[in-house]
């Protein structure tokens, strides 16, 4: 790879790269992200390479290998371009058969995908529903782009954005754009991107500034930036490129979680392959400007997602908060002024500069811009990564893209925003997502987990689970927060296991309240939100664990019981499979579970092929 | 003065690379835990001499993340997902089943020093939860039922390898002189080996490596310790084997042949570095 020197250079290579690509064979698209790998991609990408070299198909068919597309639930899926032909959860047989195929250009129909409602088999994946009503501005690209490739990302157009500025455009101009686009910061706080490097540009740059992604993905049920950096990870690059333009930066840190090795491989590679071609060091492509991009990589703690527990982090230390102002752009990593973007905002930078913030700024609603990619998770049939216009309601995501219901069992809520958000109830699914709109429901956007829970989630369950999460990731800097956590665990931990009173639920609600209003950052400050927004939707649920010891869900421990009904037919799997040794009954007979034994394990339910445990 | 052993000078060389770089502590636990899959109390006392860090901020780091522990982890490590879409779907439930299966809690080793349990908060793969991951493998959808199975799996160990579906044999030839590196004569997992000559320390002498894309099995005339980067080199016309690109695992050279049907692969030279990519001709488009 040789190093380009200037623009003319680059116009060189886009024009040859572009060339290349047109050879207008049909290709084989794989999607090989970590939740791809988990159902099998490696098996299957093997297999397409080995049919190709024994069918001599590689000069007729194309490959390529991408990041994840959004549609998990199917994966591991393959997409045939140009047509669009999408196969579902292919196999390594069906696999060879489908390379088969398009080497003779044909379509084999009983491997398409076939919709749950109709019973159609649906051919090309923009008819299918989950993707029909999806504007796929991120996500899309991660269809086009295999992330290991920096030729592949400029031979769609990428660092296009980057050297027209360097040519012809101004600092100003480019924060200009970014500021009429109305992007938002998507790690969750939605603050405008554009005002953020105002204030970087402004500062005083004779100590240097930084550039900061954050990648620290921590919000559990949240996968979406995981997506963007395993399956385009040039995207945040170019996209900190053109915010070291805009502000004067020149050093640049991304700060991965450890639990994300492939994305942090994929950006290794992205970052070398930069640095090789002359995109990432000093006089980029023959210009003045100069910037280069650190990897740091996490080690597990959920409040370094808060902007000063990250910096403390990237400088080596312990991750604790510190109180603000004064702000990360005034003072920032080492001292130095510095801005901290989230994943999905930077990777929209180079699609603003490319779009224009006009047309950028069409999709969506009045104080909200643009999509935001969700990661569509729980109790649905079609789960996955799903990129939405801003102002669409949570009805058309739950019931639209993502089919609905896994099962018979009705929709009860979403939860957004992971442990700093709420649960919105099924009765304000007509809800039109934005940053306010959410906010006003009691909960926030975050960085987009939206999990769906159906009658079978206890939301007392639910509440006490995050706040068992947020007293066991609050660094314990602040009093209220690292108490506050723990009281409210403890008090649902009664409720939950039938110990419960309604006095408590009182303390609750004023405990939510003070480390709401007293904690120093942003993680204890939106601690409270899980529970106040259960108690506001939800409160008959609590009332039912307390008042009548009686979980309407059937998950807290404590107040439920397993039982064996007339389905059984005496199969004995529950009965070699329960720990305790509490079933009996004879063979090809109904079987009896003895309460006294059973520790509610749900083992029984879980190998159970008949629907025969019941839970109460 | 301190004794030079083994472990600190090894610790002393891991502080020296990380010189001068950003946020160096984390980055180099992180090192010393994956060289030996935990934090050994001497070595973090090297990192305190040599780094001038007092040892009580070492230990503050050390507990404050996660993923880092202070003792000793069994050769296997299984993480359980506990994230919010793993939790609605039954995750708890799969985390006890691996509790009662391996008789330890998150966080302890089995007495035969085999697994380690882990939680974690979220591995990212929530839209096929529960997930257990185990020495970096992802099981998906794990019901209670499967962790019996799963543990099972990992006690049995060794990989072995035969051609099937997704492992299977190519003939490969040297990028510079195009002769075939395919030694009918030697077999390895039942097909023709691939035959190359190296050099690591001093020694020089033919190594032949499986020819089944997704094998690891190698034979060589002298073993190669773990952790040892050799050069390769063709046996007709004597040029290096060794490609543009650095390894992004390890940042070893890869080592570049040409696939007999158009395509090149590229292997990690280092001794137990699984690193290797396949690329056909033809296809990056």
């Amino acid at each position: 790879m040789q190093s380009i020197r200037s623009l003319d250079d680059f116009q060189t290579l886009q024009k040859r790269l572009k060339v290349d690509t047109a050879k207008n064979l049909p290709v084989i698209v794989i999607p090989a992200s970590t939740c791809a790998q988990a159902s099998g991609a490696n098996e299957i990408i093997r297999v397409a390479k080995r049919e190709i070299l024994q069918r001599n198909l590689s000069e007729k068919v194309g490959l390529r290998i991408t990041g994840c597309h959004g549609f998990c639930q199917m994966e591991p899926n393959v997409l045939i371009e140009p047509r669009g032909t999408f196969y579902p959860k292919v196999g390594m047989k069906q696999m060879a058969r489908i390379v088969e195929a398009v080497g003779k250009g044909e379509v084999l129909e009983e491997y398409l995908y076939r919709d749950a409602k109709t019973g159609r088999r649906i051919e090309l994946a923009r008819d299918i529903p989950f993707f029909a009503r999806q504007v796929r501005f991120l996500l899309g690209q991660n269809e086009k782009v295999d992330p290991i490739r920096i030729y592949n990302y400029i031979a769609n157009g990428g660092y296009a954005a980057l050297a027209r500025l360097l040519g012809e455009g101004r600092p100003a101009d480019v924060i200009e754009e970014v500021k009429k686009s109305g992007l938002r910061g998507r790690g969750g706080a939605g603050f405008p991107t554009g005002l953020k490097w105002e204030a970087l540009a402004r500062q005083d740059g004779r100590r240097g500034k930084v550039l900061v992604c954050n990648a620290d993905e921590g919000d559990p049920g949240a996968y979406m930036d995981r997506a963007v950096l395993e399956g385009n990870p040039h995207a945040i690059i170019e996209g900190m490129l053109l915010g070291a333009f805009a502000t004067g930066a020149e050093e640049g840190v991304v700060y991965v979680r450890a639990e994300y090795p492939l994305a942090i491989k994929h950006l290794i590679i992205a970052l070398d392959q930069a640095r090789k071609l002359g995109l990432l060091g000093k006089n980029i492509l023959g210009s003045s400007l100069s910037f280069d991009i650190d990897l740091v990589k996490g080690a597990g703690a959920f409040v370094c997602g808060e902007e000063t527990a990250l910096m403390r982090s990237i400088e080596g230390k312990m991750g604790e908060p510190r109180q603000r102002p004064p702000f990360p752009v005034e003072r920032g990593i080492e001292g130095k002024p510095t801005a901290i973007n989230n994943v999905e905002t930077w990777a929209n930078v180079p699609l603003i500069i490319n779009l224009g913030a006009e047309e950028f700024a069409r999709v969506g609603t009045k104080n909200s811009k643009g999509t935001k990619i969700f990661s569509l998770v729980g109790k649905i049939s079609n789960t996955g990564l799903v990129e939405v216009p801003m102002g669409m309601t949570i009805k058309e995501i739950v019931h639209e893209i993502g089919g609905g219901p896994e099962n018979s069992v009705p929709i009860k809520a979403v939860q957004t925003g992971g442990p700093s958000g709420g649960c919105i109830p099924a009765t304000h699914f007509d809800l039109r997502i934005d940053y306010d709109s959410l906010a006003e429901a009691g909960s926030i956007m975050g960085s987009g987990g939206m999990i769906v829970m159906d009658e079978h989630t206890c939301m007392v369950d639910v509440a006490k689970y995050f706040m068992n999460f947020l007293q066991d990731e609050s660094c314990g800097k602040c009093y209220v927060c690292r108490k506050g956590t723990q009281r409210m665990s403890e008090i649902l931990d009664d409720i939950t296991s039938g110990r419960g009173t309604m006095e408590q639920l009182q303390t609750l609600e004023e405990l939510a309240q003070v480390v709401k209003d007293a904690s120093m950052c942003g993680l204890g400050q939106t601690a409270s939100n899980p529970v106040l927004s259960t108690l506001r939707y939800f409160r008959e649920e609590y009332e039912a664990h307390i008042r009548d010891r009686r979980c309407p869900a059937g998950v807290c421990r404590d107040l439920i019981t397993f039982t064996i009904n007339e389905n059984c037919n005496g199969c004995g799997a529950c009965k070699l499979a329960c720990p305790e040794k509490a079933i009996s009954g004879k063979k090809k007979e109904p079987h009896f579970i003895d309460m006294k034994k059973c520790i509610k394990c749900g083992m029984c339910r879980s190998v159970c092929k008949f629907d025969a445990v019941d839970v109460r | 003065m301190l004794v030079a052993k083994p472990m600190s000078v090894d610790v002393s060389k891991i502080v020296r690379s990380h010189e001068g770089k950003r946020g160096k502590l984390i980055s180099l636990l992180q090192d010393i835990q994956s060289r030996y899959n935990y934090l050994p109390r001497e070595a973090l006392e090297v990192v305190a001499e040599q780094t001038g860090i007092p040892l009580v901020d070492i230990y503050g780091v050390a507990t404050f993340y996660r993923s880092f522990s202070l003792t000793p982890r069994g050769s296997h490590l299984v993480s359980v997902c506990l994230g919010t879409a793993c939790h609605v779907r039954g995750g708890r439930e799969v985390a006890e089943e691996l509790e009662r299966q391996l008789q330890i809690k998150p966080g302890q080793t089995t007495t035969d020093n085999e697994f380690t349990l882990e939680t974690v908060n979220c591995l990212g793969a929530c839209a096929l939860g529960p997930i257990v991951v185990l020495d970096g493998r992802y099981f998906s959808k794990v019901s209670p039922a499967r962790v019996k199975q799963i543990i099972k799996s990992a006690r049995a160990g060794k990989e072995e390898h035969t051609a099937d579906g997704h492992v299977f044999p190519v003939k490969v030839s040297c990028p510079r002189c195009n002769h075939s590196l395919m030694d009918f004569s030697h077999q390895i997992d039942g097909h023709s080996s691939v035959r190359m000559t190296m050099a690591f320390g001093g020694k020089h002498g033919w190594l032949r490596l499986s020819s089944l894309y997704g094998s690891f099995n190698l034979e060589s005339e002298y073993d190669i310790p773990l952790d040892t980067v050799v050069n390769l080199f063709c046996p007709h016309c004597h040029a290096e084997l060794i490609s543009a690109n650095v390894c992004p695992l390890c940042g070893a050279p890869m080592v570049p042949m040409l696939v007999i049907g158009g395509g090149m692969v590229q292997i990690c030279a280092r001794r137990g570095c699984k690193e290797h990519r396949l690329d056909l001709n033809g296809v990056n488009v």
